[in-house]
């Protein structure tokens, strides 16, 4: 395969430069407007990084706080200010966003890409981040920080006399950062099934793209019922809808069902990339390839899968029947197998090779000898009779920080010191690093191992203080010493990051010998790789001779720059065949000015300035709008691109083909998690009811259904207006197009009619608050559909959309077949549900 | 470990003063038998404890010992460790628990033993297949043995622990609802008797008691550690829970889930006594306190305390707050915080969110002096 | 047998056959529970009958989870290869799935076992 590439003739400097200057970082101030997933992911890294350090301090101050009994060294309120945000932070904007942000970093180089395909959306995705963190956090300095714990349980957290602003911001603030996690999550699938380098089947994917993918895959699932729980928990602290007060028929433990629904995958979520790193590094350090390549894709996919079967056990103490509870107790159980299978696959590659005790890889040992013990307690808490007892306690706190920081922090800590001479060439201290590894292993061990202990004997989890002489004083002062030590680990590592380094010798281009191709890429280049390689192993920068020279030398696809635009492959999604030359936007501020407008909605929400916030909304749809028109969907000049080495490929694709349509349908696939959820409230709260509409009238059979028949309606002219683009016949299509669009605002309105005509009140009752949200879902959407057939309908008339250039088309009409199918089901479930079978 | 004994020996050398400066008989006997096990943590305390004979008295006898000792030791009031059990689901859990530790260690010695050996390659570099091997019956079948062994274990056991009586069986069913941040409580004794207290329950051993666990504002958790496990309250819904005390003891049960700002300062107090004393225990508690008659209760009534809270045998009878009816015979104050004592009586009626934050009572530190200590007497008098 | 069973599909999705399977049974089992305990009336069975149910419904997603292990065993070319499977071929490309099918199915099963067990042990809602 090498001899075609070499054949090819030996490529100029003057290439070299054309290619760099495509990809240049701008300078000044124009730096932040960079949209490069190394620029983004440094940032998101960066961000996340300190997050964490501010977390760190929380806890440290908490372990002040209970180093002694009856200590009254903060108070009451301002603890658990502390202990709330300590744990909001390190899960949605440390453990999450790092992953995220480790990701953008690294897939394009892994992957032998240029970049990932959505950059912009990454931008925006780091910038959302940024802004709602920044917001979140800043609260406690304003003593309006969230008090109700990081699960937000209502009542307390509902009442807003007990938690005050501080819930709003809670979960506005955190929304914004779930839309951004939605976001990171389409660009990863995208970029991990459609823009992996030509020949590198699903069989030759680097593990950690392998779990990458099925972590996005998760999100998707996971992050949208919090999103429903969000709107449910805003809409009763708003404007009163009682979805979780009791005395109107709402039940708070739906909340809990949403929040851990989410929450317990997120524990997955964190936790497989993070594993992904050592998927990485224990190979390279074994210096072989890894054993049992399809154990640990069996292992991500299994764990992605049971991870969604576990959430009750979050709630083994609500009273919830014990045979419910049992079926949760078994597949908490069952996820220990593949998790098992992850440590003995790490553990069985070294011993089928030669270990080099570097620093990431004493910190990848001495996460398996930590995990494995909070792998250990989580089987026993799994078990509810034990749970009964060890639920809400220090056992709990002992067995998550075992976990993640065993599980997560550890990885992400060998990764830094693993990827370190990538980011900037130069290594970290391997002194200083053994002295970190070994402060933070012990100050880990010191602080939480006796914190089991002290949970078993009371210690409940969340208090500010505590009566002496109940046999915790001791373990209680070990913890604080312990995790003071633990920090000192962390102060040096951070110190030996920040530390200038311009005296340090420059690391080789590969200094641990790996063998997957982020290798290849040069710290000081913003090109990803030099030419998009062909690749043949698992391990191409071991089996792949004189790979790196050929890539570096151009000798592959796209070594040279075509009409000034970033460019990259888009490759099939089993076999990885070429199938598109992708133009990828370049630097713009766009996307920041997207996030500032919409971090003004959710600022502006909170403290309810109705008319800024509505100000904001249009501000940040005009904004999208203008984005999606300049930098999507463009027509290029020619029909096709030679990439090289005899290759000509599209440089234009709609449909399937295309990673837009892709995108499409993942966010689509998330957003009906979200739909679902809802719809799972609704019967949630018909379980928990006798006759759980209480008496109130319905939105009635006929409005509903009238409803679903125009949405019906409206989603087949769609369909008519794709084929008689398609056929040439633009002119009918535009007409057609304008007839869908009345047909959906007739349809929205019919389902308005229903609870509008019926006088349903949402705030009386739980039953009219759960059919106007329904409806509310419907409306909303079909509003943006609305939208988007107005954009085609621009588009068209612009010149921008054509019979052969009709992504934007397609891709509306996919979104046609979500809104379709979500409003046919809530149409019925309204309709004719509570009717037949009430 | 070496704390432990150490703890013990302090509390061996506070204790002996004690026995020389009271009349030492068996209710000092059990005095101190209280604050060694309450303190120290060694199960054998326990299974001596539980064969030492007890009465009523015993408890008023440790109070004073408690009064005695001051705030210092005021853990006395209870021991709430899992590890310790006095309940029947709190041994069969403690028992999983240590068979799971057990094996757990057994599993993470075996897996670091395979650690260290890869890491210093004193093996060799093992062959693919070999190493296949292994990460399949390590990672896949033993791990699956091992749980459908330990989800049997503990699936056998769930159905046992907390039987629900049968309709129409008498039974104690003792209606506790949260709130923040202390404990109502409600009697219903079979025969329709029912009485009301807070933050005090006491319990017969030997015999199942059913609790109807309720709140009615955020969500609380109930939670004995050394009898079973715990039951939140939620809003709305009405949770049971099912125990059996199997020795005399005095434990303490803190609130388990968040329930805001002085979450951590809201515990029950809880005694199990034969079922002998028991039945005295309900008989007093069904009539007011001899106390009522005492100079202070105008007072209570003048200064309106009555408005939110209720005492047996006088006009006070709302519900809001905390029933008052026998508080002199209790052993802590502000549901499981204080030493109950006159001066610490007046001092959370002078300002109750300085104890408390966050607690709904509101400050009397406008009432004169005189008034509040005359009410705190009267208060500890209600015995 | 062979020609009962659809041929050899070439898609990424076979691969999720076996966990969709499970995670349709632990609804099932979820759902049916949760519906029955909470509104007795209206599915209008006992408990046993709701045993009877999740034994039936066990029974079908072992069968199904078994069909799609035999389906990835014949993708896998009946083991006659050995992993790692790791050649830029169609061949091992196809191998890699059927293999990591099979594994998949494998540990699918066992978790519908698991999910399984409860109603051997515990027969009423007991809240």
């Amino acid at each position: 395969m090498n001899t075609r590439a070499r054949s090819s003739a030996p490529p100029g400097k003057a290439q070299e430069q054309r290619l760099r200057e495509v990809w240049r970082t701008p300078s000044g101030w124009r730096y932040w407007t960079s949209v490069n997933n190394v620029d983004v992911g440094i940032w998101y890294a960066g961000a996340a990084f300190a997050f964490m350090l501010f977390a760190g301090v929380l806890a440290l101050i908490m372990r002040a706080q209970l180093a002694v009994p009856d200590n009254d060294l903060v108070s009451a309120d301002f603890y658990n200010q502390a202990f709330t945000l300590h744990g909001t932070v390190m899960m949605f904007l440390f453990a999450v966003p790092i992953f995220e942000a480790i990701a953008i970093f690294l897939l394009p180089p892994m992957l032998g890409a240029r970049e990932l395909p959505f950059p912009r959306l990454g931008a925006f995705g780091f910038w959302s981040f940024l802004l709602g963190g920044v917001f979140v956090c800043g609260s406690i300095f304003f003593n309006a920080a969230p008090s109700s714990g990081w699960f937000m349980y209502p009542p307390l957290a509902t009442d807003e006399k007990l938690s005050g602003i501080g819930a709003d911001i809670w979960l506005l603030g955190l929304s914004f950062i779930e839309v951004a996690s939605i976001a990171a999550a389409v660009e990863i699938i995208v970029g991990i099934m459609k823009c992996r380098a030509p020949g590198m089947r699903i069989n030759l994917m680097p593990l950690f793209a392998w779990y990458l993918l099925v972590v996005a895959g998760m999100i998707l699932f996971a992050f949208p019922p919090l999103i429903a729980g969000d709107i449910l928990f805003e809409l009763q602290r708003m404007f009163d809808w009682p979805f979780f007060d009791p005395a109107r028929g709402g039940d708070p433990l739906l909340w809990q069902h949403l929040f851990w629904i989410f929450g317990h995958p997120e524990v997955y979520i964190i936790f497989l990339p993070a594993i992904a790193l050592m998927a990485m590094i224990v190979p390279t350090f074994a210096q072989r390839p890894i054993v049992g390549y399809s154990w640990i894709v069996l292992a991500a996919v299994g764990t992605g899968f049971l991870s969604f079967g576990l959430w009750v056990h979050h709630m083994f103490t609500t009273g919830l029947p014990q045979i419910s509870l049992a079926f949760f107790s078994a597949a908490s159980a069952a996820v220990a197998i593949p998790t098992a299978v992850q440590i003995f696959v790490f553990i069985a590659t070294m011993l089928a090779g030669r270990v080099v005790l570097s620093i990431p890889m004493l910190f990848g040992a001495g996460s398996i000898a930590t995990f494995v013990i909070g792998g250990l307690t989580g089987v026993m808490v799994a078990l509810a009779p034990f749970d009964w007892q060890a639920h809400d306690t220090y056992f709990v706190v002992g067995h998550l920080h075992y976990v993640l920081i065993g599980g997560m922090l550890f990885p992400v800590v060998a990764g830094i010191y693993y990827y370190f001479p990538l980011i900037n060439a130069r290594h970290l201290s391997v002194r200083w690093g053994k002295i970190a590894f070994w402060l933070m292993f012990t100050g880990l061990n010191v602080a939480f191992f006796p914190m089991h202990l002290t949970g078993l004997r009371g210690m409940p989890r969340r208090v500010f203080t505590y009566p002496g002489d109940l046999g915790w004083d001791w373990l209680n002062l070990m913890s604080t010493a312990g995790a003071y030590t633990f920090a000192a680990g962390v102060l040096i590592v951070v110190a030996d990051i920040v530390r200038p380094k311009h005296g340090d010798p420059k690391s080789a281009l590969n200094p641990w010998n790996a063998g997957t191709l982020e290798w290849i890429s040069e710290p000081e280049e913003m090109w990803g790789v030099r030419s998009i390689p062909i690749v043949e192993s698992r391990y191409p920068l071991w089996d792949q001779k004189n790979l790196v020279a050929d890539v570096n030398a151009g000798r592959f696809y796209l070594p040279d720059v075509e009409e000034g635009r970033r460019e990259g492959m888009v490759t099939s999604v089993l076999d990885a065949k070429p199938e598109q030359v992708i133009r990828v936007p370049a630097t713009g501020g766009i996307t920041m000015i997207a996030a500032v407008a919409l971090a003004a909605v959710f600022l502006t929400l909170t403290f309810k300035w109705w008319l800024a916030a509505s100000l904001a909304g249009f501000a940040t749809l005009a904004t999208i709008l203008y984005w999606l028109w300049t930098g999507t969907a463009e027509i290029p000049k020619k029909a096709e691109r030679d990439a090289g080495l005899g290759l000509v490929l599209p440089l234009y694709t709609s449909g399937p083909a295309s990673v837009g349509w892709w995108a499409m349908f993942i966010t689509m696939t998330g957003n009906s998690t979200g739909f679902a959820s809802l719809v799972f409230g609704y019967f949630f709260y018909w379980t928990i009811h006798a006759d759980f509409t209480a008496g109130a009238t319905g939105p009635g059979l006929t409005w509903p259904l009238i409803s679903v028949a125009l949405f019906v309606l409206a989603w087949g002219t769609m369909m008519l207006a794709r084929s008689l683009n398609a056929n040439g016949s633009v002119g009918l299509m535009r007409t057609i197009l304008v007839t869908s669009s009345v047909l959906a605002i007739a349809a929205a309105a019919a389902a308005l009619a229903g609870p509008w005509l019926h006088r349903m009140d949402p705030v009386a009752h739980v039953y009219p608050a759960i059919v106007w949200v329904l409806v509310g879902w419907t409306v909303v959407h079909a509003g943006l559909g609305v939208i988007m057939q107005f954009y085609c309908l621009a588009r068209s008339v612009a010149g921008r959309l054509t019979p052969t250039h009709d992504m934007d088309l397609r891709n509306t009409c996919l979104y046609w077949h979500f809104l379709a199918l979500m409003a046919a089901i809530s149409g019925a479930i309204m309709g004719l549900f509570p009717e037949v079978g009430g | 470990m070496a704390a432990i004994s150490e703890s013990s020996g302090i509390l061996t050398a506070v204790s002996k003063p004690l026995r020389t400066n009271q009349e030492g008989n068996r209710p000092l006997l059990h005095g101190l038998w209280s604050l060694e096990v309450d303190i120290s943590d060694r199960s054998k305390n326990i299974v001596a404890a539980s064969n030492r004979p007890t009465n009523s008295k015993c408890i008023y006898q440790c109070r004073c010992i408690i009064l005695f000792l001051g705030l210092a030791l005021w853990g006395c009031s209870g021991q709430q460790s899992a590890l310790e059990p006095s309940g029947e689901e709190a041994a069969s859990v403690a028992q999983l628990f240590w068979a799971m530790l057990g094996g757990g260690a057994v599993i993470w010695l075996g897996l670091m033993a395979l650690l260290a050996t890869a890491i210093r390659g004193k093996l060799g570099p093992i062959d693919n297949r070999a190493a296949t091997q292994l990460v399949f019956w390590g990672g896949a079948v033993l791990p699956s043995a091992a749980l459908v062994g330990l989800l049997g274990y503990a699936l056998w056991l769930m159905p046992g622990l907390r039987p629900f009586a049968n309709s129409g069986a008498p039974q104690v069913i003792i209606e506790v609802t949260g709130r923040q941040f202390w404990w109502d409580v409600i009697y219903r004794l079979p025969g329709g008797v029912q009485f009301r207290t807070a933050n005090e329950i006491v319990l017969p051993v030997g015999q199942r008691v059913e609790f109807s666990l309720k709140s009615t504002d955020v969500i609380h958790s109930f939670w004995i550690p050394s009898l079973a496990g715990k039951v939140d309250m939620i809003p709305g819904r009405t949770n049971r829970l099912s125990l059996v005390a199997t020795k005399e003891g005095r434990f303490r049960g803190p609130c388990a889930e968040y329930c805001g700002t002085s979450h951590a300062l809201m515990a029950v107090e809880v005694t199990s006594l034969p079922v002998q004393e028991f039945a005295l225990w309900t008989e007093r508690r069904k009539q007011p306190s001899p106390g009522v008659f005492a100079p202070g209760s105008e007072l209570f009534e003048k200064h309106g305390c009555g408005s939110c809270h209720r005492v047996e045998g006088t006009s006070a009878a709302s519900r809001f707050g905390p029933d008052l009816s026998h508080l002199g015979s209790r052993n802590t104050l502000g549901a499981g915080i204080l030493p109950n004592t006159p001066e610490t009586i007046s001092s959370f009626i002078v300002r109750p969110d300085a104890i408390k934050p966050g607690t709904h009572m509101p400050a009397f530190d406008m009432l004169p002096p005189d008034d509040i200590r005359s009410i705190a007497v009267w208060l500890k008098g209600l015995e | 047998m062979t020609r009962i069973l659809p041929s050899e599909t070439d898609s990424l999705w076979t691969l999720f056959t076996a966990p969709v399977i499970w995670a349709l049974h632990f609804l099932a089992c979820y759902v049916l529970v949760a519906v029955h305990c909470q509104k007795p009336g209206v599915l209008g069975i006992g408990f046993s009958s709701v045993r009877l149910i999740i034994a039936a419904t066990t029974m079908a997603a072992l069968i199904g989870i078994l069909l799609s292990a035999w389906l990835a065993w014949r993708q896998w070319g009946y083991g006659r290869d050995d992993p790692p499977h790791d050649d830029p071929t169609l061949r091992d490309r196809t191998l890699f799935q059927g293999f990591a099918t099979l594994l998949l199915s494998g540990l699918s099963f066992v978790a519908v076992v698991l999910v399984a067990m409860p109603v051997l042990f515990i027969s009423e809602c007991l809240r």
